[in-house]
């Protein structure tokens, strides 16, 4: 087989190993700079390192994680999505009337997890059937849902939701948290989905060259509203962990989550115009946009800071990532 | 230019190239894909920057270590770039001002930009208004109003980088006429192009280089094609096996009375098992617009479509590949290959497309791209290396590699071999020949270059203004018969 496969042209080989190595590393050299990030916050502050911090960073990164996961098959195909840090609110609002209505936990959080779904799925279809650019359809999608949230309980939260907490604070066996189990679970299956499904290949595909993909035979448009719709999904999911950590619903909820689970796919190293990056990588991003959250908060940085600081964090990943392409 | 020489990590480009160009000379520079071409115009023209040696023009030395591409043009050093740098939703006269227009107090005098404007293009044999959208434009047009632009920046040295490659035969013809204009107004050429004959048209002197070296200098009057061929390519080139007189006999694909935007009259023709079907025609006679029918891409007002006899639905690229058809575009870069993706997954997209169910296997997939890569002689670092970096050869060789994966029947090839060297382009004949051999599976092979149709194709079409206007054998016809038919309806309309 090597032998089979000879090198074409020194040159562009080398370079194509070199851009590998080097988008190997990006993996790689995140996980070191969250490292670092962890030793500079820990002498910063002796709080840092404790276990009910530990314990509260986890915490803080499985919601993040899960969106982000979502996001990465979005940002993988070539989309963007703009709109789940308000479908985030209102399909745990949903969710959460349902569970109020029927006292049925499992009606709640299916109710919750389909709305999620169908916001996505909206999205999809704004974006395959009426050709509306992904920017601006979730744009949009951001403004209705944020404003059905509000709707539908009036601008008031809902409380009592007791029987939730166990997804956001318990413990299986008492020692792992049920909320990083759900993230490792949907983890492994994100990974599992996009190597080893034709899902998963068809939405590489359509990231890395939409037309090529199309004139091979691929369904674009269901690969689209498919990716939307899983990308809902996980965010109505999401939300589920978040109000049983809080035990209340806010219809003001999930405000400016597109912000970090964006950043969680791009500071992972996902390419922001499509067709590559890893559910892998996303998961280190969403530690990162955590911990620099949580370490302002330790260091007593304003909290109205953090959103400059996560928008400049962005920015500086993907200026990182733009340089590292044009060489 | 004496003594050039360049390397990219590490690996030796250019390794001691001297080349000289006279004023009022069309000088052409040949190789193949990687012999060092685009590498020495780019060190004229100041984009590379030379590891040693020296340029002098005019006699005067000029220090290639500061030269950058704004004092290339300074000196009168210009490209003509073949890619088309030109400002789609801007008129033909802001595209020829810009970044110098005439101004008045702040503001730009329209009448004299358009004025220079018209001077410039008529100085290419351009009558266009000034204030036209260059988006409305043809290739040929575009091209010569790059021509222009490039003149108008007071070009003493004009590199021009197959300026013929979307150019249909009669448009190249009065290109020529504008290089010669251009040559007798003292103006150097640095011509370099794929299309050897052409080039014996057009050049005064002939430049072979071959892997990074100067092989021979010679009076493109008196150069002998096979003689430039064997120089280029260092080794005697196979003789061509013409297609032995098969005949199909069964249609294995029809496409009959075949109506849309494009084709007001209807359009019908068969491809028979085995059989290489030629189409060809000048630029806009509907061929690329024919394969995209074919494959389902462009809707059809009304046609039907018979596989092995039986009528198909053929309505989305989706339903063409589901029964056995394969496109090879015009363009691999925009619509057949995912660049950032690896040859495997590339190899594999269309017969993952074909399959059914969720999951695949990766082993399978590995095993299966390995065998094709061998069998279809891909040269690759790996089968994981990312597409872009491979040459245009072995991206269309992955291409094909995708439809021969998917156990395609009908390859619809537009222009497979355009842009691609000529030691590519004998493997990929190669490649379409083995495709037909065993007379099951056949092809439509679409091309401009008419020497390239007779050479291959068991039969063919010549189309022009969006109608087949003549079926001809190959064997029977030669290269003169069939570029009158292909003119034939262009000329009618053009006096119409």
């Amino acid at each position: 087989m090597t032998e089979l496969v000879a090198m074409e042209r020194g040159q562009r080989a080398r370079a194509a190993s070199g851009l590998r190595g080097l988008l190997r590393n990006q993996a790689i050299s995140m996980l070191l700079i969250l490292i670092a990030l962890w030793v500079v916050l820990a002498f910063l502050s002796p709080f840092f390192f404790t276990v009910d911090n530990l314990f509260e960073i986890t915490l803080q990164t499985a919601v993040i994680a899960i969106i982000g996961a979502g996001m990465t098959f979005v940002i993988l195909a070539g989309g963007i999505d703009l709109s789940v840090g308000s479908v985030f609110a209102c399909s745990a609002v949903a969710g959460g009337l349902v569970f109020t209505a029927s006292h049925s936990l499992a009606l709640g959080l299916l109710a919750t997890a389909a709305a999620g779904a169908l916001f996505g799925l909206a999205n999809g279809l704004l974006i395959t059937v009426l050709r509306v650019p992904p920017f601006i359809g979730t744009l949009g999608m951001m403004g209705i849902a944020r404003g059905l949230a509000l709707i539908l309980v009036n601008g008031v939260p809902i409380y009592g939701l007791e029987r939730y907490k166990f997804l956001g604070q318990g413990k299986i066996l008492n020692v792992i948290p049920v909320p990083t189990v759900i993230v490792l679970v949907i983890f492994v299956l994100g990974f599992l989905i996009l190597n080893y499904t034709r899902f998963g290949r068809f939405t590489y595909a359509t990231g890395s060259n939409a037309e090529a993909a199309r004139l091979s035979g691929i369904d674009v448009r269901r690969i689209q509203i498919g990716i939307y719709g899983i990308c809902g999904l996980l965010t109505g999911v999401a939300s589920t962990i978040e109000a049983g950590r809080l035990g209340i619903v806010q219809p003001a909820g999930g405000n400016g989550y597109e912000l970090l689970a964006i950043g969680a796919v791009i500071i992972g190293g996902a390419s922001t115009f499509g067709g590559e990056g890893s559910v892998v990588a996303t998961l280190i991003g969403a530690i990162i946009v955590t911990t620099i959250r949580n370490g302002l908060n330790i260091l007593g940085v304003n909290a109205f800071w953090q959103y400059v600081v996560n928008g400049l964090v962005i920015i500086g990943a993907v200026a990182a990532d733009q340089f590292r392409r044009r060489r | 230019m004496s003594g050039i020489q360049k390397s990219f990590f590490g690996v030796k480009v250019l390794r001691g190239v001297d080349f000289d160009l006279d004023y009022g000379e069309v000088h052409v520079l040949l190789g193949e894909n990687g012999a060092g071409k685009s590498t020495l115009t780019k060190i004229l023209c100041g984009a590379y920057r030379a590891d040693a040696g020296s340029l002098a023009l005019s006699g005067a030395l000029v220090d290639l270590a500061s030269h950058t591409p704004k004092r290339a043009e300074d000196l009168g050093i210009v490209t003509v770039y073949q890619n088309f740098h030109l400002l789609p939703h801007l008129s033909v006269g802001e595209n020829l001002a810009l970044g110098r227009f005439v101004r008045e107090r702040g503001f730009i005098r329209w009448p004299v930009v358009n004025d220079r404007a018209r001077e410039a293009l008529a100085r290419v044999g351009l009558d266009l208004d000034p204030q036209i959208r260059v988006a409305e434009l043809s290739v040929s047009q575009k091209q010569l109003l790059e021509i222009a632009i490039a003149l108008s920046k007071n070009a003493k040295i004009l590199i021009m980088d197959e300026p013929t490659a979307a150019l249909s035969r009669k448009e190249t013809e009065g290109l020529f006429r504008t290089i010669a204009d251009i040559k007798a107004r003292g103006i150097g050429v640095l011509y370099i192009s794929h299309k050897l004959e052409e080039v014996k048209e057009v050049g005064d002197r002939i430049t072979v280089l071959r892997d990074g070296q100067k092989i021979a200098t010679l009076d493109g009057k008196e150069a002998d094609l096979k003689e430039v061929i064997a120089l280029m390519i260092g080794k005697g080139l196979a003789p061509s096996e013409k297609g032995a007189g098969r005949r199909a006999l069964r249609p294995a694909f029809e496409a009959r009375g075949l109506r849309n935007e494009t084709f007001a009259k209807a359009l019908s023709f068969a491809v028979g098992e085995g059989e290489i079907l030629g189409v060809t025609g000048l630029v806009g006679s509907g061929k690329t617009e024919l394969a995209r029918a074919l494959f389902g891409i462009e809707p059809l007002e009304e046609g039907t479509f018979y596989l092995d006899g039986e009528e198909v639905r053929l309505r989305s690229p989706r339903m063409a590949v589901g029964l056995g058809l394969g496109y090879l575009s015009e363009d691999r870069d925009v619509d057949g290959l995912c660049l950032n993706m690896g040859v495997k997954e590339n190899v594999s997209l269309a017969l993952l497309a074909k399959l059914r169910g969720l999951f695949f296997s990766v082993a399978a997939e590995r095993r299966t791209a390995g065998e094709l890569v061998s069998s279809i002689g891909l040269k690759i670092a790996g089968l994981s290396q990312q597409v872009k970096y491979l040459s245009g050869g072995n991206k269309q060789k992955v291409v094909f590699g995708k439809w021969l994966s998917a156990g395609c029947r009908l390859l619809i090839l537009d222009e497979p071999t355009m842009g691609i060297d000529v030691g590519a382009r004998g493997d990929i004949y190669g490649l379409i020949r083995r495709f037909v051999e065993g007379g099951e599976r056949s092809v439509v092979f679409i091309s401009s270059d008419v020497d390239e149709i007779l050479e291959i194709a068991d039969r063919i079409l010549v189309m022009a203004g969006h109608e087949v206007v003549a079926e001809l054998d190959p064997r029977a016809t030669t290269k003169q018969e069939v570029l009158q038919q292909a003119s034939r309806l262009g000329a009618a309309r053009g006096t119409a």
